[in-house]
């Protein structure tokens, strides 16, 4: 809120003032005062104070602007005038501007969906990369982060899923350049969206219809968003910089068992198993009980700091902005670290009345290390990932799970506890009878087997806009994207999975280069006043390749090496690949309206891509939107519901996109080199689909806009309805009909997602110092597969957790049913596909037995499975609070999720009856014929009954919660009180804040927002996933 | 301002022209179909590619032999992770395993590369008719070991229900879609396609290649002919096996075969199949880990590594490691027994512990042949062929071993001495499995450290293995095994 203060009146013809921000009553350090109707403008000092030497003549008009306020209009009617309380500046109808990255609306005149997300939402809170703050900021965003190791690549969803194996991240454009999206960190996360310093973000426009995609055509299935960086603004330079430093510590990890108990369990399983006891617990030289918390060998406290300083400014000509980044994370996982310079330079120059030119550029240098985790899956850009890692023995996250705790870390020479390559050392445990302990010393691999991943990043646009005639543009845009990433990791030769190779260094270089040209034509026009016409022509050619290569060596020579540089004896290629992709495309987008009043808007584009067959590499997409702003209507205007609801539209959207995410030779039929015996093979390496065409993206929106008080409250609903037909599938062939890789590409599939969002904003209070600002958004979703040729799902020795089917949501959780634990015998009790009861006796035989003891067949996961529900919420939201008293602000971010199953396989992990730790849960185990529990009788080496080893209804979770995901305290600092910052401060505020602060769910897992599978379609799996992180945190903002 | 205009309008039309090629990408790490039979060496790649699917890790590279071998009852599991395939051990596997997937996909994908180059070889003009037809042949055999792998794995053996489902038998090549649906034939029907391919790869197939790694790597006539001395032996064709064995093995010691430069007998010394230039006298057919960079097996589908490096699985003491020729140390074998840390057995015929584990992986050799040959001649009632061959095998070993001369006249005797003898030569090459259930016998129980697997009898759901989830899905002709 500005509040502009005429206070002084000198002589003759000179306007002085003040501007404040009303809110904190602190001066506005470098605000545009500018005449209406002209050029001539003045800026605020330091103490917010202007003086206009030559003011026109009385009455003239000013228009009042400051970065992050409302520009006011005031009419000046004396020198010397009174203070003005100026309107609130929120989220309105009316102000927002709109990007479709190729044309800018303000979004009065908009007739599309689209969520906003400001720099103020984003700002001032600890995270690697922009996306992972988006949880709950705009209504239709699903955002996962299924874990807090750094710079791990969140799911991100824009109204659903609308692919089965296509790329499913929403197209990213900033500034104009689609920007890479995905997982390319190898085993550790690497997000390329990190490459974009949060800080230097204006806006992020997400663009969730066919009216405001369809411009993208072909990209635009997975949704829009278009990131506009900050610019320079008219006015003296700003200086800002801004700062945090933060703790993370893991947040609600499962309970383990300890030594005693431990050892207790097991020993009863080995008898129950008819076996003797070969657990027991060890002394350490003290005479205490070796008692290994293995948590704290994986973590401790992490500690951050970010810095930021940004400067811009504009004059008439040239506008400029400038800011360097540098962030330093430590993660609670110990000697996981990122660190990451970034500095950007926006500037555009005016070389006259009909040419401008300019250029938006950032390079950043990221780089991440860290223990293998486990919680990433590996590289994928833009695909359903699946991931494999987390269940292998190198992963950090499962060896806290499943290490004993009665083995120590360290002997008590102080050299890591080992028994051999692969085994922790075993402590008292009897290894001839318990059998191998395939889990590593973790202390161990989390210290010497360290992977890396740095990425060297362009990221820019230069353009020119030549303005031929007064309402004729022309603009060209050239951008690129060369994101240069080095993934290197190490397996030490003596124990890990380094092991069996006696060491293994792997180093891999790839670079993703793209080039985006995109040549406009704009010209708008307005006859009468009445009609106003813009009409957008243009052309854009975007060229992407891959090109990646590395090897791997192993067997040192030393063990001393630890690079790959290293002395090695074998070394064998790996990481290697060389791909490209090129899309031509023809677009318009025509807009008219009527008095503001009616709207239309028509998109089209013509897609050609390199990846389709000749003779279908051309695609048509569009779309059209209309809408009416029934508030510009004079009976409305007249009637009594105008003084109530001051800003109504309704609209309404339909068009068509596609997905061009699907891989760069889908079509074609090729052949694979290798060798056999050292001679060159010639494999069949993927099936020929020349007919392989566009599938199509079918989307309806409808949406209202309104809002009531003279803006106090906005409501926008919107219900959208989103068609994909014939949809690429990489469709599963019959194993035996020997085709590679088993699939096909082909248009076989149909799936919608529909559902309705609302956002609604409200200023609660404004009573004197006091100020609430409440902002609401919920989301629901229907996914349904309505047509397939085969169900789609992974299978793996773990069990088939995630089903596609049709009639099913996209990823649906899975599972055998399981009526529990028979009070008898203690066994756990599946139903098959039959509806009979069978039991499982992990020493009997046979070990399937009806209730009545008659043999049963093996309860199999395919054919005795069923769906028990959607992996992807049903409904989501979020809730924002903010309040300011006097100096003070407090803000609340609250999101939630409900309707959606988890598959809670860490749960499963932690029932394991072989060397494995348990969960306390364990505890409750039937023990005794009549004890009624769900956990079954243990018997030694049991990873079946509790749904480890196929998917098991015992394992399956409601997946909704309440997250408190931010709180956050700040203080602005009265500058103009304090003679220290007075003058030389502009502007200071401190801050405290906790992330993740307290979750109400009634999943048992430690976290209800996971995804071990990342941004994929195998979605609602939680299993060895390293815990979540609750961070705490304190920044300063400073403004020069 | 036309001018201008017209400017901008041209600029944009040749935009649009300059970019005619701009979406023809074409990979350049992959040859394209159509060319991918354009040249003799092209050819004679996808011919080398045959049998690199035989190789693949998943299959006879390595973990197909392992699988065999956990389901029997010659070792221990040492290592309770699904992914050492406990599950398999434990006899307890499902539909959705991925092991049960992967290695009938493989199979498949061997089936398909060999029908795919049959139908691109037919009317070639690329390559001679005689090249042409060599490689068809080693198609043909291709097909056969691997339709063998199929029956053996996924169907009921052929001794204890030939009229049982089979596997759907894929004879012709495909490379699009809309093929998926295809019923299974009868195991007889599968089996009789095993004995026509190798009958007409033997006609067609080389008596032998240039280097000894090409006599080992790639099917020649004495490599059709072995395998069907197996092939009937599952069918217990007793006659057949004889009548097939007899063209390898000479009616008297030494027992040998000869065809210009190939000569394939018993290695002097046993260690020296499992070591050395892996191409001696005695492998048959092999599969060979010539390039250590591109084709060598992961750790956990590697012999080595599952054998000796962890060991995944360890000799259970309830199995033919007990048995006297195994203990005895005049006996060479029991060079090959070694003992770990733990105290337990382990098999170390395959001695290479760290990646890349480039031991070869014996399929065929000429040991086998002879005991194949043994044993029938003893079920056709010629006990002193059958103990003249099983005493090579013996005394190779152990020179000094004499057989008690009434245990060789009786037909039981010698034939429980025979399948005794086959545990010990072949122990850990994936042949337990197999010897028993073309028996109708039982799968005995086994203890490992992980726990103990019970015993499956011939009646049992799992006694086979499950029909994979991947092709119950896409194919709607299949029935699941019961």
């Amino acid at each position: 809120m500005l509040l502009w203060v005429g206070c002084a009146l000198a002589q003759d013809t000179t306007l002085k003032g003040i501007v404040t921000d009303a809110q904190s009553g602190n001066p506005l350090v470098s605000a545009t005062v500018q005449l209406k109707n002209g050029k001539d403008f003045v800026l605020t000092n330091e103490k917010g104070e202007f003086t206009w030497p030559k003011a026109p003549k009385l009455p003239f008009t000013l228009l009042v602007s400051s970065v992050g306020f409302e520009t006011k209009e005031v009419v000046v009617n004396s020198l010397a005038f009174n203070a003005i309380v100026l309107k609130e500046s929120v989220t309105s109808l009316s102000e927002v501007v709109v990007s479709s990255g190729y044309t800018i609306q303000n979004r009065n005149e908009f007739s599309g969906a689209v969520s906003s997300v400001a720099a103020k939402q984003l700002q001032n809170r600890p995270a690697v990369s922009f996306d992972q703050l988006l949880n709950g900021q705009a209504a239709g965003i699903d955002l996962i982060q299924p874990t807090n190791i750094l710079n791990a690549t969140p799911v991100l969803r824009i109204r659903g899923i609308n692919t089965i194996t296509s790329g499913l991240f929403p197209l990213v454009v900033v500034d104009g350049v689609t920007v890479f999206v995905g997982a390319i960190g190898g085993g550790i996360g690497n997000n390329p969206l990190a490459d974009i310093n949060p800080n230097d973000i204006e806006t992020i426009d997400v663009l969730k219809d066919a009216s405001a995609a369809a411009i993208y055509g072909s990209r635009a299935a997975n949704g829009v968003m278009v990131i506009t960086t900050k610019k320079g603004r008219k006015g003296k330079p700003k200086v800002s910089y801004d700062n945090w430093v933060s703790r993370s510590t893991p947040y609600n990890m499962p309970k383990m068992l300890g030594a005693e108990e431990y050892t207790m369990i097991k020993n009863e399983a080995m008898v129950n198993s008819g076996r003797a006891p070969g657990y027991a617990l060890m002394k350490n030289g003290d005479g205490s009980t070796v008692d290994t918390d293995w948590y704290d060998v994986a973590f401790r406290p992490g500690i951050s700091h970010n810095h930021n300083i940004s400067v811009s400014g504009a004059n008439d000509a040239t506008s400029y902005f400038f800011s360097t980044g540098y962030t330093h994370q430590n993660s609670f996982i110990k000697n996981n670290t990122f660190e990451r310079l970034a500095a950007r330079l926006n500037f555009s120059h005016e070389l006259n009345k009909s040419i401008t030119f300019g250029a938006n550029i950032t390079y950043s240098n990221g780089t991440n290390i860290g223990p293998n985790t486990g919680a990433v899956p590996s590289n994928s850009m833009s695909s359903s990932a699946y991931n494999s890692q987390y269940i292998t023995n190198e992963p950090l996250a499962r060896m806290t799970y499943v290490l004993p705790p009665n083995v120590p870390v360290y002997r008590s020479d102080g050299s890591y506890s080992i028994q051999n390559g692969i085994s922790v050392g075993y402590g008292a445990n009897n290894p001839s009878t318990i059998g191998t302990i395939n889990a590593y010393n973790l202390a161990m691999v989390q210290t010497l087997d360290l992977s890396s991943s740095e990425n060297n990043t362009l990221i820019g646009n230069v353009y020119g806009e030549w303005k031929i005639l007064k309402n004729l543009k022309f603009r060209t845009s050239y951008g690129l994207n060369n994101l240069q990433v080095t993934n290197k990791a190490f397996l030490n030769p003596t124990h890990g999975g380094g092991a069996a190779s006696n060491g293994a260094a792997t180093n891999n270089f790839t670079k993703f280069y793209r080039s985006d040209w995109v040549n406009t034509l704009l010209y708008s026009t307005s006859i009468n006043e009445k009609h106003n016409i813009t009409v957008l022509l243009g052309h854009e050619a975007i060229k992407t390749t891959t090109d990646g290569w590395g090897a791997q060596q192993t067997n040192v020579t030393d063990p001393s090496y630890s690079n790959f540089q290293g002395g090695f004896s074998n070394i064998a290629p790996s990481g290697n690949i060389l791909m490209e992709n090129a899309l031509l495309s023809y677009f318009s987008n025509i807009t008219y309206d009527y008095k503001k009043k009616y709207l239309l808007s028509l998109n089209f584009r013509r897609d050609g891509l390199s990846a389709l067959a000749t003779g279908n590499k051309y695609g048509n997409f569009g779309g059209g939107s209309v809408g009416w702003n029934i508030f510009e209507e004079d009976f409305y205007k007249n009637s009594g519901l105008a003084r109530v609801i001051n800003n109504l539209k309704i609209r309404g959207s339909y068009g068509v996109v596609g997905n061009s995410e699907i891989g760069d030779y889908p079509a074609i039929g090729t052949y694979n080199s290798n060798t056999y015996g050292g001679m060159p093979t010639l494999a069949f390496s993927q099936a020929a689909n020349p007919n392989l065409r566009w599938e199509t993206s079918k989307k309806l929106d409808i949406g209202l806009n309104f809002s009531m008080f003279n803006d106090r409250l906005t409501f926008e609903f919107d219900y959208y309805n989103n068609e994909v037909d014939g949809l690429i599938l990489k469709a599963p062939q019959a194993l035996s009909a020997g085709i590679p890789g088993n699939v096909i590409n082909a248009n076989v599939g149909s799936l919608y997602n529909r559902g309705i969002e609302l956002g609604i904003s409200a200023i609660v209070t404004n009573y004197r110092d006091f100020r609430w600002n409440t902002g609401f958004n919920l989301s629901t979703l229907k996914n349904e597969v309505t047509s397939l040729v085969s169900d789609v799902y992974v299978p793996s020795v773990f069990g088939v957790q995630n089903m596609t089917r049709v009639g099913y949501s996209i990823g649906s959780i899975f599972a055998v049913p399981t009526v529990g634990v028979n009070p008898d015998n203690g066994l756990m009790v599946f139903v098959n596909s039959e509806g009979r009861e069978v039991q499982y006796n992990h020493i009997g035989s046979p070990r399937w037995t009806y209730k009545d003891g008659t043999a049963a067949p093996a309860i199999d996961n395919l054919k005795d499975g069923v769906i028990q529900g959607p992996s992807l919420p049903r409904l989501f939201g979020g809730l924002n609070n903010s309040f300011s008293y006097k100096n003070f602000d407090l803000n609340l971010i609250f999101n939630f999720v409900a309707g959606n199953k988890l598959y809670n396989g860490t749960r499963a992990t932690n029932s394991d009856q072989r060397y494995f730790n348990n969960g306390t849960f364990i505890l409750s185990r039937w023990q005794k014929p009549g004890d009624v529990t769900e956990i079954q009788k243990l018997q030694y080496g049991d990873n079946v009954s509790a749904g480890f080893s196929f998917a098991a209804t015992s394992k399956v979770e409601n997946g909704s919660y309440l997250k408190l995901r931010n709180i956050s305290l700040g203080y602005n600092i009265p500058v103009q009180k304090s003679n220290l910052l007075r003058g030389r401060v502009a502007s200071a505020r401190v801050y405290a804040q906790a992330a993740n602060v307290f979750t109400i769910t009634k999943y048992r897992g430690s976290d209800p927002e996971v995804s071990i599978n990342g941004n994929s379609i195998h979605s609602g799996k939680d299993q060895n996933v390293p815990p979540n992180a609750q961070v705490l945190s304190v920044g300063l903002n400073v403004g020069f | 301002m036309k001018s201008k205009i017209l400017i901008f309008s041209l600029a944009t039309v040749c935009l649009t022209a300059c970019n005619d090629g701009f979406l023809n990408t074409v990979p350049k790490t992959t040859v394209a179909e159509e060319a991918a039979y354009s040249t003799p060496a092209k050819i004679l790649a996808q011919v080398n590619n045959l049998y690199g699917q035989l190789q693949n890790a998943t299959f006879y590279g390595g973990r197909y032999i392992i699988f065999n071998e956990q389901r029997g009852d010659e070792f221990g599991q040492n290592d309770g992770n699904a992914a050492t395939g406990s599950a398999v051990w434990n006899q307890n596997v499902a539909s959705t395993n991925e092991f049960i997937n992967n290695v009938w996909g493989a199979a498949y994908s061997a089936i398909n590369a060999s029908n795919v180059l049959m139908e691109r070889l037919n009317g070639t003009t690329v390559v001679s008719v005689a090249d042409a037809k060599l490689y068809v042949a080693e198609a043909k055999f291709v097909r056969a070991l691997s339709y063998l792998a199929l029956v053996q794995t996924y169907a009921k053996p052929y001794n204890v229900d030939k009229n049982a489902l089979g596997v759907p038998l894929r004879l012709k090549a495909i490379t699009t879609e809309g093929n998926n649906d295809l019923a299974r034939s009868s195991v007889a029907d599968v089996y009789a396609q095993i004995i026509k391919d190798l009958n007409e790869a033997e006609v067609d197939l080389p008596a032998s290649y240039t280097t000894p790694l090409l006599n080992t790597a790639r099917a020649k006539k004495s490599t059709a002919i072995a395998l069907k001395t197996r092939v009937y032996l599952q069918q217990n064709e007793f006659q057949k096996v004889v009548e097939e064995a007899a063209k390898l093995v000479s009616k008297t010691a030494p027992f040998q075969y000869t065809t210009g430069s190939l000569t394939h007998r018993l290695e002097t010394n046993i260690a020296a199949i499992f070591g050395g230039s892996y191409t001696g006298s005695e492998a048959i057919f092999s599969i060979p880990f010539a390039n250590t960079t591109t084709e060598t097996p992961p750790s956990q589908s590697s012999l080595a590594f599952t054998y000796v490096s962890q060991p995944i699985l360890f000799l259970a003491t309830g199995g033919i490691v007990s048995d006297p020729a195994l203990t005895n140390v005049a006996d060479a074998r029991t060079g090959l027994i070694g003992t770990n840390s733990a105290g337990q057995k382990v098999l170390r015929k395959f001695n290479i512990t760290t990646a890349p584990f480039r031991d070869y992986v014996p399929v065929i050799r000429y040991a086998e042949v002879m005991l194949n040959y043994a044993e029938a001649a003893a079920q056709t009632n010629d006990l002193s062929m059958a103990a003249a061959l099983l005493k090579a095998v013996r005394n190779r070993s152990n020179p000094n071993h004499i057989f008690a001369e009434t245990e060789l006249t009786s037909k039981t005797t010698l034939l429980n001495l025979i399948f005794n003898e086959r545990r010990i030569e072949l122990l850990g090459e994936g042949f337990r499995l197999h010897d028993l259930q073309r028996r109708g016998l039982t799968l005995p129980a086994k203890t490992g450290s992980i726990g103990t697997a019970p015993l499956v009898l011939p009646t049992a759901s799992n006694y086979i293995w499950p029909i994979p989830s991947g092709e119950i899905s896409a194919n709607k002709l299949m029935v699941p095994n019961p």
